[in-house]
């Protein structure tokens, strides 16, 4: 593992067991994630990107299973631990989700006081006043309104219990935090407040590294440093920002950056392109490539073998053989 | 001008004794021509839907008027003429799945606008089969099927053949693409070209995605709390917003090919 | 003869065809039961308090009356008044829902409002008083005395539907299309509601069932009746469990839960069954 690695994960096989068989939702899946980087992780609804999100950081319960893989986070192998340990040591403590519902996730009848009371409680022996000014401080760290610890989630708006739930899950500083879709709700306005947050936390240096799960890739080009693709389970391509938005590789990646609709001359001038077909259904998956089915590119090597993921043009990488590699 | 709303206003009522007023739209007034696409923008609560479904005369309003092809569309009350207003002024709606009654074939959704119509039964399965290639689909996959053996980006197509059938003047498209795919978003939104290409028909597309108005429409009209604060051409609003939320609304918006400055 | 498709998928569901079994077969045993075995279950047939033998199968009460010949008339009673009292719950909750979901506005609040006093009224207290009062109880009294209480979450759970059907976008879709009034209750409304309603009788007759045994077990059941409630009231005043005459309370105990039990299950198997449609898949 190289020492520029927070976490790295290897060949992740991450299914659902459903009556029928098996939804391969992460299928072989290798990722590095590099300190001091935000990492925006995208693709459409079913690509399997939350599960993945919650495959690594091992929150893993059945109908989910993680079938194999390593996972190593800042150097301790993850993917072999049990649940008290991840619990104990490894849960908000390295690394923190803030998973989509985490607006509805907060209990009406407890003050956000009391949600970080439960979040920070069985991590550390700390005394309650302790908690406590940890939590005031963190809050005006953020330009967050000290008052709304002791609000009850229904007084305050969306995007100040978005904000509250995200300061709160990064109070013991992690070194990796993970949202998932944290805006896909609010406004736009609102939208702007979290991202600067999430940025700011990585300024102070509050959080080392972020990954950032969302289908809407606008977003990402305001805060992500790198932007990884997923389709139906697998990861088709991954580089920094502005490469991926401005010269993607892969036929899918290609197609679902031209589908963004900004309001921009740029736009309108390229139109929009769209994609026959549908995803594909992964309890049965297509032999081969995943997207050959409705790529316009596709080869016949397409329908039988599956694409590795490679690197080419240094830190760009795609799983595509009209890419194949150097040698 | 083919519809003139003229000082919208509804006000719902809450609670029985002690009555709370909610202003959801507080006059509102525009025009659409025939063949010209409008988008109606707004967040939740802006009022966009409420408005729509006065115009598409589900939903009574407090005060105002709607005007189609000269007529005042809420004072026609008998059967016949609310038939003459639903065959040329019709509705696409955001939720592809709750759109349809789940108990029924999504044959029914076709085959319930040949009333608007004066038909003869002879041809209505060759119509409804050549409206639905029309937008993409093909007849023997999706006719005799319920709702929920098909996918959202199907469905909403569907919609589309609904109105091809009919050949409105006018549609209401409200949040049409949000709920499908965004790699099938751009076939379903050519539909609406093809109806303005070949029946010159209008659209008004009720939206929160400022991007998608900026993109697809001739006008471009912004509501906020009820209101409508900015009214112009696409380039109009985004390059020169009089109103401080247009400003503010178009500042916030992450951009593909611009980064946000201070950031 | 064509079977409706939905009547081909309700019976592949395990639940709904061992609940049905049992209903259906404790009653046809009840009704072929008490022709085939031609015993007055009133009169006294043979010495009192016999165990099971094989002149008597479920053995004799304290009267020497012959248990099975009871069992047999007091499943078909029980189920009767369980019948009975749904249908009237379900016809008083299904037309106060249906009005106040519909209607709305000031009709609504005070249909709910007499909804919530009878919801919250006693309603096991006030069937005793009423039966008490009343010297003479025909098993249409004792249904009706169930029924007029038990109907208010029945018409809450309608209205609930009624109001959540009528602001989907598929009756809006039905309007436009220029349907009249009636055509949208009957082609988009009813059938969104027939499921529940039938689920609703299920739960209604399960829950008949049980009251009646329970007003009849202090005395209160029908006078001069037969019914499995009744039955355990004769066994729990001659103290039939202390003195070990499992066969006086067990069969109908037995006969009873399963019954109870069975329509409960049924009711599960259906709302399973649906539930996943009504939402759109």
């Amino acid at each position: 593992m190289s020492i520029l690695a927070l976490l790295e994960a290897k060949g992740v096989k991450a299914y659902y067991s459903v009556r029928r068989g098996y939804v391969q939702a992460v299928d072989n899946v290798d990722l590095v994630i590099n300190k001091g980087t935000t990492l925006g992780l995208a693709g459409e609804s079913g690509c399997g990107k939350s599960t993945l999100v919650n495959t690594l950081m091992m929150n893993v319960k059945p109908p989910l299973h993680l079938i194999e893989g390593t996972i190593i986070l800042d150097s301790k192998v993850i993917s072999d631990m049990g649940m008290s340990i991840l619990k104990k040591n490894i849960w908000g403590v390295i690394v923190s989700l803030v998973p989509q519902s985490a607006l509805n996730a907060l209990m009406p009848t407890k003050s956000i006081e009391g949600f970080v009371r439960d979040v920070i409680g069985h991590h550390m022996s700390v005394s309650d006043s302790e908690i406590m000014s940890m939590a005031k401080k963190r809050f005006e760290e953020l330009n967050l309104p000290v008052e709304a610890l002791s609000m009850y989630p229904h007084e305050l708006s969306g995007g100040m219990k978005q904000r509250s739930v995200i300061a709160i899950s990064t109070l013991l500083n992690p070194k990796l935090l993970i949202v998932d879709e944290p805006t896909s709700a609010l406004d736009v306005s609102t939208q702007k407040q979290v991202l600067r947050m999430l940025i700011d936390l990585r300024k102070t240096g509050i959080t080392e590294s972020m990954v950032f799960v969302t289908h809407d890739i606008a977003v990402l080009k305001q805060i992500a440093d790198r932007i990884t693709i997923m389709y139906a389970g697998k990861i088709v391509e991954s580089a920094p920002t502005d490469n991926m938005l401005y010269d993607p590789k892969h036929p899918y990646t290609y197609s679902l950056i031209n589908a963004v609709v900004t309001p921009e001359p740029e736009v309108r001038k390229r139109g929009l392109t769209s994609i026959p077909g549908e995803p594909p259904n992964l309890l049965d998956p297509p032999k081969g490539c995943r997207f050959h089915p409705r790529c316009l590119k596709a080869m016949d090597i397409c329908k039988s073998i599956e694409p590795n993921l490679l690197e080419r043009w240094g830190n760009h990488l795609v799983a595509c053989h009209l890419f194949p590699s150097n040698s | 001008m083919l519809l003139e709303v003229r000082d919208l206003k509804k006000v719902f009522h809450v609670g029985l004794f002690k009555r709370k007023e909610i202003l959801a739209v507080d006059k509102v007034s525009f025009n659409a021509d025939s063949g010209k696409f409008l988008s109606l923008v707004g967040e939740s609560g802006s009022g966009k839907t409420t408005t729509a479904k006065m115009i598409l005369r589900l939903l009574p309003p407090t005060s105002g008027s709607v005007i189609f092809k000269g007529r005042d569309v809420w004072s026609c009350k008998k059967i016949d003429e609310l038939r003459w207003y639903w065959k040329q002024v019709h509705a696409i709606f955001q939720d592809p799945y709750a759109s349809y009654n789940p108990l029924h074939k999504i044959d029914r959704i076709l085959y319930q606008v040949f009333d608007l119509m004066e038909h003869s039964g002879s041809d209505k399965e060759k119509m409804v089969k050549e409206a639905l290639r029309e937008v993409g689909l093909r007849p023997e996959e999706v006719l005799g099927k319920y709702p929920h053996e098909l996918s959202g980006g199907q469905r909403q197509r569907i919609m589309v053949a609904r109105c091809y059938l009919l050949e409105p003047k006018l549609i209401l498209a409200d949040e049409p693409i949000s709920m499908i795919d965004a790699s099938t978003r751009a076939s379903v939104l050519k539909l609406f070209s093809m109806l303005r290409e070949e029946h010159d028909t209008s659209v008004i597309f009720i939206t929160h995605d400022l991007g998608l108005a900026y993109y697809v429409s001739d006008e471009i009209l912004i509501m906020y709390k009820g209101l409508i604060v900015e009214k112009g051409s696409p380039d109009e609003v985004l390059d020169h917003p009089k109103d401080s939320y247009t400003k503010r609304l178009t500042e916030d918006i992450p951009l593909l090919y611009r980064k946000w400055t201070g950031f | 003869m064509v079977v409706p498709p939905i009547l081909k998928d309700l019976f592949r569901i395990k639940k709904l065809d061992v609940s049905l079994g049992v209903i259906v077969g404790l009653l046809l045993i009840s009704i072929f039961g008490s022709i085939l075995y031609r015993v007055n279950p009133l009169a006294i047939s043979g010495p009192p308090e016999q165990p099971p033998s094989k002149d008597f199968p479920l053995g004799t009460d304290s009267w020497g009356r012959d248990l099975l010949a009871l069992l047999l008339a007091g499943i078909r009673n029980s189920l009767y008044i369980g019948v009975t009292a749904a249908l009237i719950s379900l016809s008083i909750g299904v037309i106060t829902g249906v009005i106040s979901g519909f209607k709305g506005g000031v009709t609504d609040s005070s249909l709910m409002l007499i909804t919530d006093v009878v919801l919250v009224s006693p309603s096991i207290l006030i069937m005793m008083l009423v039966a008490a009062y009343l010297k003479e109880r025909n098993p249409i009294f004792v249904s009706l005395i169930i029924g007029v209480t038990s109907w208010p979450w029945v018409a809450r759970a309608m209205r609930s539907q009624i109001m959540s059907l009528k602001s989907r976008d598929f009756m809006y879709m039905s309007r436009m299309a220029g349907l009249s009034d009636m055509k949208i209750i009957i082609e988009d409304l009813l059938p969104n509601m027939a499921s529940y309603t039938f689920m609703a009788f299920v739960l209604l007759m399960s829950g008949g069932m049980i009251a009646e045994a329970g007003l009849s077990m202090i005395g209160l059941g029908v006078t001069k009746g037969l019914s499995l409630g009744i039955i355990l009231y004769w066994a729990q005043i001659l103290e039939s469990v202390r003195r070990g005459m499992w066969w006086w309370f067990g069969p109908p105990g037995a006969c009873l839960v399963a019954l109870a039990a069975s329509l409960l299950l049924m009711s599960t198997a259906l709302d399973e069954y649906f539930s996943p449609r009504l939402k759109g898949g």
